[in-house]
């Protein structure tokens, strides 16, 4: 049973295309419905969406030097971007796209942060430190990390030189 | 500077110009550190091409480790995100 849920979790996706820069509006919505409905059909969810409007192409494309973005972070099922990568290739209005899986490298990010934040938070503690670093701690913390960087390129400096 | 100029020259050359002169143990470049570990950065976004562009140099190939002093871990994951920043146009493959 559990392993039935696991594989019928949702994963999360980021779909990013690139219309023509003179794609208009209607165009543009109507694109954006296409792909809700795939979404839909997979029973899954669009977080987001975000426009990020004409962007200078690093190469051309199609004979196109500009593009217009569109991001859309979806949740939903594995079989939903087989599909929405057939349908996107089909499309003329999109001259490129990427899907990409997100929630486990956002996963392990989260996991590294909350474990950097556990150590310091156990070593605080350990010196009798309040768990949280106050204000003017944080500040002076600032101008000691400068001298903290010297100090460690010294180190090496001296290390290199046996 | 010219010292790494010399080196970089010496092994062009082949074998000619390797370990004659100590110019190796003179030389010394000062230990660079990883930025993404220095900065905490835990996720390397394809998206952010103000991350991703100091690890491009004008040609547009990927800086190796060697120089940039990126740690393995955080490399693989650049090369992974320079790599989809390429596919959505955002970085260029090559400049000529």
């Amino acid at each position: 049973m559990s392993i039935g849920s696991d594989m019928s979790t949702d994963r999360q996706y980021e779909l990013v295309y690139i219309t023509p820069p003179d794609t208009t509006e209607e165009v543009l919505a109507d694109l954006h419905q296409q792909v809700a409905a795939i979404v839909e059909r997979f029973h899954g969810k669009i977080e987001r969406t975000e426009p990020w409007g004409r962007r200078r192409l690093a190469y051309e494309i199609n004979k196109h030097r500009e593009g217009a973005y569109v991001l859309e972070v979806i949740n939903g099922p594995a079989a939903l971007t087989t599909e929405l990568d057939r349908r996107l290739r089909v499309l003329d209005v999109v001259i490129r796209h990427l899907i990409v899986r997100v929630d486990q490298d956002l996963a392990v990010a989260e996991r590294a942060k909350a474990r950097r934040k556990a150590a310091m938070t156990a070593r605080r503690v350990r010196r009798g430190l309040p768990p949280e670093p106050t204000e003017t701690e944080l500040h002076r913390r600032n101008e000691d990390d400068d001298d903290l960087d010297g100090g460690l390129e010294m180190g090496f400096r001296g290390g290199r030189e046996q | 500077m010219s010292e790494r100029e010399k080196d970089s020259k010496g092994g062009g050359r082949g074998a000619a110009g390797k370990g004659e002169k100590g110019g190796r143990r003179t030389f010394f470049r000062r230990r660079r550190l990883c930025k993404f570990c220095v900065e905490k950065i835990d996720y390397i976004n394809y998206k952010d091409v103000k991350m991703l562009s100091p690890f491009i140099p004008e040609r547009g190939k990927i800086q190796p480790r060697r120089i940039s002093g990126v740690c393995a871990t955080h490399q693989r994951a650049l090369q992974i995100a320079i790599k989809r920043a390429r596919q959505l146009a955002l970085v260029p493959y090559v400049t000529d």
